[in-house]
């Protein structure tokens, strides 16, 4: 399996490590006990479509956030987690202003 | 009385000369670590290096020099640089003067360790131990790329187009590198440089 680094270009999986789901988001401080439960143990094993975490550890030092399919590996999209983070947060923002 | 640490070269062998190649220790180099600090960090840095040394910071893996040649920057990960200077250039303390409010400076002087593979075919030999695309039209003079060299992490830098690389690797691993690019040469030289089998 290849990724292809956004700063980096083309890779091979030696250079990368792997560190899980990319969709699970932190609760509020005052979320239920049963928010934080799910937040720290519990994960979805999908069959398809995935988001996650890879560190590119050999190479740029970056984390990214990966779509791949789990049972072809096909790698659909690489980006920047720092970018996918500022664009949730700009994202929470704007809906802010508007409620 | 403390005892007085004389610098000691991380690979105790000389040069090593097979069909053509050299594989060296390039001499001391002072090494500065560049991290632009989050906000406007980024763009002060990549302006205070303009003025003062009349350089771009590479946005891309790629190297840059100074007009002088003194001095080079690489790119070495997002919003983060190497500037390389000639061991006693003096180059922290410029720095320090230049951008030290923008950036975080640290001295890689003691880190990491140089070495140099040239001649002719030093891209077939490269290749056998790097797992990147070195292609000229992929891999050219002052790219760079943070990669692994068999498992040893490195920087590779291509300097000009006879191919000449630079490993930057961290200086408890070069003698490792050194005697993987041993292997590496030699049998390239056994299995199809030599022509008296």
């Amino acid at each position: 399996m290849r990724l292809t680094c956004p700063f980096c270009g083309s890779r091979g999986l030696e250079e990368f490590t792997y560190r899980g789901d990319a969709s699970v988001r932190r609760p509020a401080a005052d979320a239920s006990e049963q928010a934080w439960v799910d937040y720290v143990y519990l994960r979805d094993n999908p069959c398809g479509r995935h988001q996650e975490l890879w560190y590119h550890g050999a190479g740029c030092r970056s984390w990214l956030v990966v779509t791949r399919d789990t049972r072809t590996h096909e790698i659909f999209d690489v980006r920047n987690a720092r970018d996918v983070a500022v664009a949730e947060r700009q994202t929470e923002a704007g809906k802010g202003e508007n409620s | 009385m403390a005892d007085q640490l004389l610098p000691v070269l991380p690979v105790k062998y000389g040069s090593l000369r097979v069909g053509g190649m050299t594989f060296e220790q390039s001499p001391l180099a002072e090494t500065v670590s560049l991290g632009a600090f989050s906000g406007d960090g980024r763009d002060a840095l990549v302006n205070r290096i303009h003025e003062a040394f009349g350089v771009m910071l590479p946005e891309h893996p790629r190297a840059v020099h100074t007009m002088d040649g003194r001095c080079a920057f690489l790119w070495n990960g997002p919003s983060q640089w190497l500037a390389i200077a000639e061991d006693g250039a003096g180059l922290l303390s410029r720095l320090r003067e230049v951008c030290e409010d923008v950036c975080a400076l640290t001295s890689q002087s003691d880190s990491r360790a140089i070495l140099k593979l040239s001649g002719p075919d030093s891209r077939e030999a490269a290749s056998r131990l790097v797992p990147i695309d070195l292609h000229p039209r992929a891999f050219g003079k002052d790219h760079v790329a943070s990669t692994l060299a068999g498992h040893i992490p490195v920087i590779m830098w291509q300097t000009d187009d006879v191919p000449t690389y630079l490993f930057l690797v961290f200086r408890s691993l070069a003698a490792s590198l050194f005697h993987d690019f041993s292997v590496v040469l030699n049998g390239f030289s056994s299995s199809e440089m030599d022509t008296c089998v």
